[in-house]
């Protein structure tokens, strides 16, 4: 469960979030808006990159803020980043028990093995060089699944996909929640993709909260249609 | 008291050369992004090549010219022929090409002019002013006026003419400069060339003020760092005041015997101690 | 459907260290046996300066980060073997140890300031101990048997370090000298295969993504610059044992950079680079005094090998050999499939 309580960050005559506030408790929400709206911002903010200028934050009922960007993961925060972030040297197998090297776990093996296992990932052996973008957003994805994750993160992480793979990569992202125990807040500009995976979903524009609920009716709102999805006549 | 005055004389000196040394490496960085490591010894070859034309009997101001003309050129030659080689690189790698240009350097003034000790004597080292009992020979007074002119000159060039707003605009951003119309590469061999001049005549300063020794004065690329540093890689009075500072403190310490053996740490202490002075700079984007 | 099993803890990680146990005990051998005293003389320094060379390259070729004083670790490691050699009669690996930690624990404090900065700070701030470790030894000098803090002695009672009473013929220390290398060599490729090898691979990839990953930078920075000043110093026990004493005005900055830059030639990115490295940086010089060629000239070559690698092959010589290799037996691969 994410809680944020007049969220502000303001760099110089900027202000990326504007008095943003929301409780955002489903298993899967969305973020959308237009370019520029504030939504890596926000998703900085989680991680730790940007201290608020005013505000609070909280997860699962603990304040983030004061916590340290690799504390929060050991807490069980992942993201998955708009580039790519796969190690081309390093074996798909050493790509993911990095990550458990530092959130730790009582069988790093096994819990790859789970993790593969669920996204159906063939070859463990292979170099990140070898791997092409469907795959290594496998990879990435593998990632945010291990070590007993609580929130995952995730920019546009579908963005250069095809649409079988993308279809594969809703199929794998539906299923998190339950097999996993993890919150997910996806944020993409491919609206089928919110419509079909997020039953909540937050809209910003100029850092302010345009719309927050339901994703239907959210996705129906007249603002966020004129801001951002165009009307339907 | 009065055992620190002569040194403060002296030390004022050659931290004016150490300030402009800092300034000129500043700018170039600013502009390019490139922290040019070969500096000293680019400084180190003016000061022989003047050294050379003043022993076969040339004018001085020839001698300097055709000094400053010879480190323009080699700063001109690697700024056009291999920094834009390393252009997409990050900056420390950018920083350590210029290190193998200074070991070439280096290496081919050894070789030419050999290890022999040398003096590189201006006219302007016998006439003096006495000031409160303190010698201050004209070359240093030069060394203090120069530097306040070439200074307070680049300032004002990067402040009011177009040029100098062509070269802030490629220090904020390279890429939407060159989309915006800029001629970075244009740019980029000016910033070059000013900090070329910039290098030939500190290094000619130095190698009168301190000694003619290329090792020497290829090292003394760090106190120019150092300033450079303290005014956090893009301040230029910061730079100038630090550059100052370090000179001073260097010498002051001469006169205390027991650490004078190790006053020629001063400009790596300082340097030390204004990294960790930084603030941290979490650089969310690569570089 | 996994099509490859699941990795076993150990086994395969050690699979790396047969071609490095290999070649170097191969290379060991080669030398030993044939060099004359002059090459198994220079052969212990190239030892020694692989050591320090192979520090270089965990740092620049895992973290890519730029160190500019590792030779004045080398000397670090060098003084501090000296003085526990002469002053506590330790063993000689109690001194190779002790010279290895010092320089480990001055290269990490020195450089903490610089670690959660760009890396440009962090060369900065090592030439900056490169020139203060300069100035401040051919001040005072190496240790050789004199009394107090600085075991300076005078001309009559001067000592030479002892070696280990198991290598104190020339050529039973270069084969010491090379065992130490070898296990210097293993460690790095131990931490490359485990947790800091692959965090520092994540905060190469991309520092924001490390961090989002949970690793602690600034820690696995400075646990690389431990390791790298670690070899460092060993490197200088060494090689002060090969030559018995140490000259305090041989330890410029020039040389720590000279080291960084033929670690580059040689090639970061391989076991063997560092090795390279070490035979360059004695060898050329000597090469050239062979000729009646300015020594001078040595410093323009290394130069523009530098800037050679730097722009045209990242990977160092070591870095083409291997990929020459490579090419080779892929082909040979193939070969064998058709026949």
């Amino acid at each position: 469960m994410i809680r944020m309580t007049g969220l502000t960050v303001q760099f110089g005559g900027v202000r990326p979030l504007d008095d943003l506030s929301a409780e955002l408790a489903e298993p899967i929400v969305g973020l959308i808006g237009p370019n520029g709206a504030g939504k890596t911002t926000l998703l900085n903010v989680i991680s730790g990159f940007v201290m608020p200028t005013a505000g609070k934050l909280e997860v699962d009922g603990r304040s983030y803020l004061a916590l340290a960007p690799t504390k929060r993961v050991r807490l069980g925060l992942r993201r998955m980043f708009q580039t790519e972030q796969v190690v081309e040297d390093l074996t798909i197998f050493d790509n993911i028990v990095a990550i458990i090297d530092h959130v730790g776990s009582d069988d790093p093996v096994a819990e790859v093995g789970r993790a593969v296992a669920y996204l159906e990932i063939a070859s463990l052996d292979r170099y990140g060089a070898e791997l092409n973008l469907f795959e290594r957003r496998l990879v990435e994805l593998a990632r945010t699944i291990v070590g007993r994750p609580k929130l995952i993160v995730m920019d546009e992480p579908a963005a250069g996909l095809t649409e079988s793979e993308t279809a594969t990569f809703r199929h794998h992202l539906l299923g998190i929640p339950a097999t996993f125990g993890a919150q997910v807040l996806l944020v993409d500009h491919d609206v089928d993709l919110i419509a079909s995976t997020c039953s909540e979903t937050l809209v910003l524009d100029f850092g302010r909260r345009l719309a927050v609920g339901p994703t239907r009716a959210v996705l129906a709102d007249e603002t966020v249609r004129r801001a951002y999805l165009g009307a339907l006549s | 008291m009065e055992t620190f005055l002569p040194f403060l004389a002296s030390g004022t000196g050659i931290g004016a050369v150490y300030a402009l040394s800092g300034v000129g490496l500043v700018v170039l960085y600013r502009t390019t992004g490139v922290l040019n490591l070969a500096y000293g010894a680019l400084g180190a070859l003016a000061a022989f090549v003047a050294w050379t034309m003043i022993e076969a009997g040339q004018p001085a101001p020839l001698a300097i010219s055709a000094g400053i003309v010879a480190t323009a050129a080699g700063s001109l030659v690697y700024g056009g022929l291999i920094a834009p080689r390393l252009a997409y690189r990050d900056r420390v790698v950018r920083a350590v090409g210029t290190l193998g240009f200074a070991l070439i350097l280096l290496g081919a003034i050894g070789w030419y002019w050999g290890e022999a000790p040398r003096r590189l004597l201006l006219a302007t080292d016998k006439l003096y002013l006495e000031l409160w009992s303190v010698r201050l020979t004209y070359t240093r007074i030069l060394a203090l006026i120069t530097a306040l002119v070439m200074v307070a000159g680049v300032a004002l060039l990067l402040r009011r003419s177009r040029l100098g707003l062509s070269m802030r605009a490629l220090a904020d951003d390279r890429n939407v400069s060159a989309v915006v119309g800029i001629k970075v590469g244009t740019i980029e061999m000016v910033a070059w060339l000013i900090s070329g001049v910039f290098a030939g005549i500190c290094g000619i300063f130095l190698g009168d003020l301190v000694r003619l020794e290329a090792h020497l004065l290829t090292f003394l690329v760090v106190p120019a760092i150092s300033a450079a540093i303290a005014g956090r890689l893009s301040g230029l009075t910061e730079t100038a005041v630090a550059g100052v500072l370090i000179g001073v403190g260097e010498a002051l310490l001469t006169p205390i015997q027991a650490i004078a053996p190790y006053r020629t740490a001063v400009p790596f202490v300082v340097a030390l101690a204004a990294v960790a002075l930084l603030p941290t700079h979490r650089s969310v984007e690569s570089d | 459907m996994l099509t490859s099993p699941l990795p076993s803890s150990g086994a395969r990680r050690y699979r790396s260290l047969v071609p490095i146990a290999a070649g170097t005990t191969f290379l060991a051998a080669v030398v030993i046996a044939f060099a004359n005293a002059y090459w198994i003389s220079t052969f212990s320094s190239v030892v020694a300066l692989a050591l320090a060379c192979s520090g270089i390259a965990v740092l620049y070729g895992q973290l890519g980060l730029v160190s500019l004083c590792q030779y004045a670790l080398l000397g670090v490691g060098g003084w501090v073997a000296l003085r526990v050699s002469h002053g506590l009669h330790a063993s000689f690996e109690i001194c190779l140890l002790a010279g290895g930690l010092v320089a480990a624990m001055i290269g990490v404090l020195w450089g903490l300031p610089a670690f959660r900065l760009r890396g440009l700070y962090l060369a900065v701030v090592t030439l900056m101990l490169a020139g203060t470790f300069q100035v401040v030894i051919s001040a005072s000098g190496f240790p050789d048997g004199g009394p107090g803090f600085f075991g300076r002695a005078d001309a009559a009672q001067r000592q030479l370090m002892a070696r280990p009473r198991i290598a104190e013929g020339d050529r039973a220390y270069l084969a010491y000298a090379f065992a130490v290398l070898l296990l210097g060599l293993i460690l790095v490729e131990l931490h490359r295969r485990s947790v800091p090898g692959r965090a520092w691979a994540l905060i190469r990839r991309s520092e924001t993504g490390a961090l989002a990953a949970g690793v602690n930078i600034a820690f696995y920075k400075a646990w690389a610059f431990a390791l790298s000043g670690f070899l460092a110093g060993i490197g200088g026990g060494l090689l002060a044992g090969a030559v018995g004493q140490l000259d305090g005005r041989a330890f410029t900055a020039a040389d720590s950079i000279l080291v960084f830059a033929l670690t580059v030639v040689g090639g970061a990115y391989d076991w063997f680079g560092p090795i390279i490295a070490g035979l360059l940086l004695r060898a050329v010089p000597s090469l050239l005094t062979d000729f009646a060629v300015n020594g001078y000239i040595a410093l323009v070559i290394f130069g523009v090998a530098l800037l050679h690698a730097l722009v045209t092959a990242p990977v160092g010589i070591a870095g083409q050999l291997s990929a020459v290799a490579a090419r080779f037996s892929a082909r040979l691969g193939r070969a064998g499939r058709r026949a």
